[in-house]
């Protein structure tokens, strides 16, 4: 008996001495869905949040109806020499606690990009709310512009950016970015999003995907468009299927798709030169016909091979030409020839990569096989030829 | 026959001293020699029992005797056929001896020669005849009292097995038993239980398979207990149990003779009381809980999916309710995004916080849980009714609690109730009450922490000896083919070990395996080849 009440009294104390001393109710918490930094002319960051409205969300019945318009989320920035100041400065002016651990994009401004962004992403792997898996992408022109514009589909525009960089883009975590910061012989590279008028034009601002800068270091220092960014896709770590436009001249376009890629890079010392060897292996499949051709015919799918094969070799001499020209290693080069050279790369090409990159040759090659014309072999509403 | 002054003054005193008393006060009494005594004493101890009946008769010898018996309780047209034997047909001795052996034709006879045996036997239904110059009396087992018929056991239904159901009556429910088990190894000890209610208990168990010693120890507790009524079998496994403050029950009962049976088998312990229909089963463990008699009867596949999708809600109708607090309260990032949007969106307008519109909920589901087990049936629907639409709905659109929540309540009931045992089912909804408050104070932390008080608590419980995780804790591998899943019947061929068991196999080894699979279904064709050949 006298234990049960010595552990009675050690409950009870328990219960009220505790007191529930982190205990935050859902409905206290201000869930930041997106964040964006820009860099102020006069050198301060701009922290701008996307935090939705719960209440005009529409649950339960009886839940009250939206307060603000049709607008189910809200943006509030403030400016601070830190991220942690700003946000301080937005906390001062909101009901309910500022909650990072949801934040599914983070989006750089390209002010920010120019001058570098490594700084203000510390807090992001320091502070244990925030979350290393979330997406981060850049911006033409202020990245609190990217908050406010107001896609269709989803309820805020941070839950669009997130949906489409998963499908559209080449996506880049924090923790991936991180990693490419902090490794030699591979250079950063962010999805770039811009708000754009829907067509015709409504009342949605809709977010698109208009290419992807190039960082030596934290600094941006080029971009691709997004018909150049297509070479980049066979030198990520998995590949992701894309479509691209085929022009045989005189009309006849074709849209194909790339099923499965690969790309096998082969580098080599000679003489202290640095040459790579890059072979692409790719199966495609057509999904549009234009032209007046009978995908049956072995010629016809044999001449779509070799002009495939040539947009290809052409399209990933860009991105070298490009990497050259911005000293800039997106496609990790450096990676791969420390793979085959340990020494000689730890030895002389390390510390300077950068300087090196701008001297290296290569040699390209693309080997493309269509496997898949679809159901039917001639464009049904053209006539027999 | 005349007695002496003094014995006379005997019997005045002890009628002048014993007052109403019980049973247990007349042990050691004799019965006096003389009727007229006997008559006045039996007088006495029933004054105002008007049930009670003393009749005088005169035996074909013009010997005095009594039949004494309680109204009701005997089979009024046998005991008149036993008197007429005694009153017009027979014409012997008045020895008690000889109206046993040569006169009375009744199957049921026994002599008793103390006040105590004699009340015993009457009380519970026989009819005593006391024969004038005899210090020995007869009872006569001829009893007739109401009882229900043998129905359906409504608390353990099945869909596929046997649909019979214990009764009140302990012989009724004993002779079930022995119509399952048709041997001379199933013994069935009586004790007699209770000071006023003198309650017949049977101690049931299969010798050769039934550790000796769990016999002893089970009879042993049963016989020290004192009290005045055992109404319930409840009362005796309250008063035997191990420990008697946990919540979790260490004695199973079940009102199915099947069930009974095979927890015979599995070299356990079965307790019948008198009076009721649940039969207790004895050393029980916490799987044991989680197992239907149907589990047996249906195909292993089932049974086993049936039994994961049982251990699934267990930690469903103990958990959900604490997590969801803990989660909402402490441990936003562990929910998807736009989940967690629907949870703030719906909580927006409710005016507590997650714990209290818990705990609101899971109190009125309790309470409407109660209510409907109480209440006669017609009015049990209006109480569901009004308890759906009160508490489901008006109370979401009142915007009092929140719709996740309502759900989170009904999974943990719909949850409570998958476990097949009523007993265990409410100590985990108990427990739900402690987990939730230490959701609320420290997350998910103090549910870990509550839940290892609750699995060290389990693991150091013990059911007359058996430790209550066993097979599981303390391992034994080879049981567990009979709590982790429920193998086919010919793979069950060993008696779980943890229980002490004598006669392990339950299959000859033979026979282990079954029937010789490959041959089953040649053996059709083969028949038929030998036919042909032996017609050509």
């Amino acid at each position: 008996m006298k234990r049960m009440a010595l552990v009675f009294t050690v409950v009870l104390s328990m219960l009220t001495v505790v007191g529930c001393w982190d205990r935050r109710e859902v409905n206290d918490i201000a869930l930041v869905i997106a964040m964006a930094i820009d860099k102020e002319p006069n050198g301060l960051y701009r922290l701008s949040v996307q935090v939705p409205l719960v209440s005009s969300l529409g649950g339960a019945s009886g839940g009250g109806g939206g307060t603000s318009g049709d607008k189910s989320y809200y943006v509030d920035s403030a400016v601070g020499e830190t991220i942690r100041v700003a946000n301080n400065k937005i906390q001062a002016r909101m009901s309910r606690h500022l909650y990072y651990a949801h934040h599914r994009v983070v989006i750089i401004g390209e002010q920010l990009a120019k001058e570098g962004f490594s700084e203000p992403l510390d807090i992001i792997s320091r502070f244990p709310e925030n979350r290393l898996t979330a997406y981060i992408v850049m911006t033409k022109g202020k990245a609190i512009s990217l908050l406010e514009a107001q896609p269709q589909f989803e309820r805020f525009s941070g839950e669009a950016i997130r949906e489409m960089v998963k499908a559209i883009t080449i996506p880049v975590t924090i923790k991936d970015i991180s990693q490419m910061l902090n490794t030699p012989g591979v250079d950063a590279f962010l999805p770039i999003f811009e708000a754009i008028d829907s067509q015709p034009k409504g009342k949605s601002k809709e977010i698109g995907a208009t290419g992807i800068g190039i960082f030596r270091g934290d600094k941006l220092v080029g971009k691709y468009t997004s018909q150049e960014v297509g070479g980049l896709h066979w030198f990520q770590r998995t590949f992701d299927s894309f479509s691209t436009l085929l022009d045989l001249g005189s009309g006849q376009r074709f849209s194909v798709y790339f099923q499965k890629g690969r790309a096998n890079i082969e580098p080599a010392i000679k003489n202290g030169r640095i040459h790579y060897n890059i072979r692409i292996y790719t199966t495609v499949g057509v999904v549009e016909n234009m032209s007046t051709y009978d995908l049956s015919e072995r010629k016809v799918n044999l001449m779509i091979e070799k002009k495939l094969e040539k947009d290809i070799t052409e399209s990933i001499q860009k991105i070298i030409n490009k990497t050259k020209e911005t000293r800039s290693d997106t496609i990790g080069l450096g990676i791969i020839l420390a793979r085959n050279y340990p020494i000689e790369w730890k030895r002389k090409y390390r510390d300077h990569w950068n300087d090196v990159l701008p001297h290296i040759t290569s040699s390209i090659e693309s080997h493309v096989q269509v496997s898949n014309v679809g159901q039917t072999t001639t464009n049904i509403t053209k006539e027999d030829p | 026959m005349k007695f002496p002054r003094k014995e006379k003054d005997r019997i005045q005193e002890l009628i002048d001293t014993i007052d109403a008393c019980s049973l247990t006060e007349l042990e050691g009494i004799p019965l006096f020699p003389e009727l007229e005594d006997n008559v006045t004493f039996l007088k006495h101890l029933f004054s105002d029992c008007s049930d009670f009946v003393i009749r005088e008769f005169k035996q074909k010898n013009s010997v005095h005797a009594i039949a004494i018996f309680v109204d009701g309780l005997i089979d009024t047209k046998e005991v008149n056929q036993a008197l007429k034997a005694l009153m017009i047909l027979e014409d012997g001795d008045d020895s008690i001896e000889v109206i046993e052996e040569d006169l009375l034709p009744v199957s049921q006879i026994a002599k008793v020669d103390d006040y105590k045996k004699l009340l015993q036997a009457v009380l519970s239904g026989d009819t005593g005849i006391l024969v004038d110059g005899n210090t020995e009396a007869l009872t006569l087992g001829i009893r007739g009292a109401e009882k229900r018929s043998v129905n359906e056991p409504e608390g353990e239904a099945v869909i596929r097995g046997p649909r019979e159901g214990f009764i009140e009556n302990i012989r009724t429910n004993t002779s079930m038993l022995r119509r399952k088990l048709k041997t001379p190894r199933l013994k069935m000890k009586s004790i007699v239980v209770g000071r006023e209610s003198n309650t017949n208990v049977v101690v049931a168990f299969l010798e050769g398979i039934t550790d000796p010693q769990l016999v002893e120890e089970v009879s042993s507790r049963i016989a020290k207990i004192d009290i005045d009524a055992v109404l319930e079998s409840g009362y005796i496994e309250e008063l035997i149990q191990d420990s008697m403050y946990s919540p979790f029950p260490q004695v199973k009962y079940s009102e199915r003779p099947d069930t009974v049976a095979g927890a015979l088998l599995e070299g356990r312990v079965a307790i019948f009381v008198d009076g009721t229909p649940m039969v207790l089963l004895a050393p029980a463990t916490f799987w044991m809980m989680m197992q239907a008699n149907e589990d047996y009867y249906e195909r292993f596949q089932m049974s086993t999916l049936v039994r994961w999708l049982r251990y699934l809600f267990v930690f469903i109708s103990l958990l959900t309710p604490g997590v969801y607090v803990a989660i909402t309260t402490f441990h936003q990032q562990m929910i998807p995004t736009t989940l967690l949007l629907s949870i703030a969106a719906a909580r927006e307008s409710i005016p507590f916080p997650a714990i209290v519109e818990a705990l609101l909920m899971e109190i009125a589901f309790e309470a409407l849980r109660e209510a409907g087990i109480r209440l006669p049936k017609t009015v049990g629907q209006a109480v569901s009714i009004l308890g759906a639409l009160v508490v489901g709905q008006a109370a979401v659109q009142a915007g009092i609690v929140s719709a996740p929540m309502v759900i989170v309540v009904s999974i943990t009931g719909i949850a409570s109730f998958t476990i097949p045992h009523f007993n265990a089912a409410i100590a985990l909804r108990m427990l739900r009450f402690p987990i939730m408050i230490a959701a609320s104070i420290l997350g998910i932390y103090g549910i870990l922490v509550v839940l290892l008080i609750i699995i060290g608590h389990m693991a150091n419980l013990r059911s007359f000896g058996v430790p209550y995780l066993s097979p599981l804790a303390p391992l034994s591998v080879g049981d567990l083919k009979d709590v982790l899943i429920r193998s086919p019947w010919a793979e069950l061929q060993k008696r779980p070990s943890f229980m002490g068991i004598q006669n392990a196999r339950r299959m000859d080894a033979g026979f282990a395996g079954g029937i010789e699979r490959d041959k089953g279904q040649e053996g059709v064709q083969g028949n038929k080849h030998s036919n042909e050949e032996g017609s050509s």
